[in-house]
């Protein structure tokens, strides 16, 4: 007994059987295994406009480099939030969703950088 | 050249990575069942808390009452560790996971200058694995561990420590604590203190066959470690098991058979599946439960030990550690702690060949790959033997616990748009 994989037939033999692959595994697609990888789920619709959405679930990256327009996750003084990085005259700044500009300071940090974004319900 | 890389209050570290309103606060984390502390930060330290502190005892201390609390959470902590070595393994070609906190790495043949390369080290650790660390290194694996210590001592240095230099070691050694030194226990601190030897410095003079005479070939080992031999080489298998236990003790007093039952086959169920990722079987196994020796409850503690028909068997073990339990099972007790523990453990394939198993081997082994496989995927105690209660009152008490925010995605941390 066994999963049938479109190989293993009981009366003719199929034709696939030397070519069956499988079926997409979204974690390598993902890259969710590589360190610097972490799920992280949207709270609000501000960003609904960049098609992330309420509920979404982003995949964000530790590990990547800084580039102007990308969505971040940044952890500014005791909140988790999602913002637009940009930069002001050569020093990066967080564009959040409404209010102010926040410079990068001690109590700001780029946590990771949105890459991927998974949605369960369409 | 080795490094070790050690990460600062790692489990407190774990839970302030994912929840920045904790990084200024001072934090502690409990051992099971919300017994002890087991992880501070600084800040809690310089409040006066100490490791091993029961939390019942101190918790409503005036002092200490800024203090933030966390249940251990090991899903989460486990997972760091996996990022701190697969961050690492990215940037030196050899790393040997010694704890879930530190890790030794190979430095041989890394081009530039050594601490400079731990430093950029450091900061990815931080930047990728969110863990604040320090680093040590050395060329034996008892001075890497030796000026890691010292770096993480200096709190406001740079987190680095290298005595990879015969003549920094030296100019250092006067002054080190003998206490600091990997593999020097308070026994032989006091031995050696006794004879006048206090520093790094005096017992690195001592003469070799002295120190075996007073410390034994372990401590000549690490004599010898220190002066820069290798005695202990780079070792990436995970040591090698020869009993594996699952014991608890309870959240509240367990007073029924069925709620005992119920433990113990938990217990064996998990343990079976610890002894199944490691390619094992076992041939014998104990079962104990005992009442709490800390209180006026009377007292009772009992175990039996017995041989089993060599298996991983989650069912088959199941069965034998109830039957057991049952024997050992006294009604009027209040029971505080039972476990199983499987001793003599094989790979199979060293066992003579069973004449006639009482179960067939190749079905029960597709069984249980098949119950591993399902857990492994959709978490833990998804499917789980009958009798293995889902969700019990004696189980661990976790009354602080943060979410398994990298590996449930119903936990997962949460941005505001």
């Amino acid at each position: 007994m066994g999963q049938y994989k479109g190989d293993e037939t009981t009366g003719f033999q199929s034709p696939a059987q030397d070519y069956i692959e499988g079926v997409v595994y979204l974690a390598a697609i993902l890259d969710l295994r590589r360190p610097g990888r972490y799920p992280v789920r949207v709270k609000g619709q501000a960003l609904a406009a960049r098609g992330i959405h309420d509920g979404d679930i982003l995949v964000a990256d530790a590990a990547a480099e800084p580039r102007a327009g990308v969505v971040c996750v940044a952890m500014v003084g005791g909140d988790v939030i999602l913002a637009t990085l940009s930069k002001r005259a050569d020093v990066w700044v967080l564009k959040p969703s409404s209010g102010a500009l926040i410079t990068i300071a001690d109590d700001v940090e780029v946590w990771a950088i949105v890459q991927a974004l998974v949605r369960t319900n369409v | 050249m080795f490094a070790l890389i050690d990460a600062n209050s790692f489990y407190c570290s774990c839970e302030r990575a994912f929840d920045p309103k904790l990084r200024p606060l001072p934090v502690a984390v409990l051992s099971n069942n919300d017994g002890c502390a087991i992880a501070l930060t600084r800040e809690a330290k310089d409040l006066g808390l100490k490791m091993g502190d029961p939390y019942h005892l101190v918790a409503k201390r005036p002092e200490l009452k800024p203090i933030v609390w966390r249940s251990s959470n090991y899903a989460l902590y486990g997972d760091m560790s996996r990022r701190i070595y697969e961050t690492l393994l990215d940037l030196v070609p050899v790393v040997e996971p010694y704890s879930i906190d530190e890790m030794f790495l190979d430095l041989a043949g890394m081009p530039g200058e050594l601490a400079q390369l731990a430093a950029d080290i450091r900061s990815h650790v931080r930047k990728i694995a969110k863990i604040p660390c320090c680093v040590g290194i050395g060329p034996t694996k008892t001075i890497a561990k030796l000026a890691n210590k010292v770096a993480k001592k200096d709190r406001n240095g740079p987190g680095v420590c290298d005595y990879s230099e015969e003549s920094v070691r030296a100019a250092a050694y006067p002054s080190l604590p003998l206490g600091d030194v990997w593999g020097i226990g308070p026994a032989s601190v006091a031995k050696l203190a006794a004879l006048g030897v206090e520093t790094v410095g005096a017992f690195v003079a001592m003469p070799a066959e002295y120190v075996r005479k007073v410390l034994t070939v372990t401590g000549a080992k690490t004599h010898a470690e220190l002066q820069g031999v290798i005695c202990f080489p780079f070792n990436t298998a995970p040591a090698t098991r020869k009993s594996l236990a699952v014991t608890r003790s309870f959240g509240r007093a367990v007073t029924t058979w069925p709620e005992m039952r119920d433990a113990i086959a938990s217990y064996t169920a998990r343990a079976a599946e610890k002894m199944r990722r490691h390619g094992l079987v076992a041939s014998a196994m104990q079962v104990f439960m005992l009442t709490n020796r800390f209180n006026n409850d009377p007292r009772y503690a009992n175990q039996v030990t017995f041989a089993v028909e060599p298996t991983a068997d989650s069912f088959a073990l199941i069965a034998s550690a109830v039957h057991a339990a049952e024997r050992l099972w006294r009604p009027g007790y209040r029971f505080a702690k039972a476990g199983v523990v499987f001793v003599d453990l094989h790979r199979p394939d060293d066992l003579p060949i069973q004449m006639l198993p009482s179960r067939d081997p190749e079905r029960s082994a597709r069984l249980m790959a098949a119950l591993d496989g399902v857990n492994g995927r959709f978490g833990r105690n998804t499917l789980r033997p009958g009798g293995t209660g889902p969700k019990p009152q004696w189980g661990m008490r976790r009354a602080r616990l943060s979410p398994a925010y990298t590996t449930r995605l119903d936990d997962v941390l949460e941005a505001q748009a």
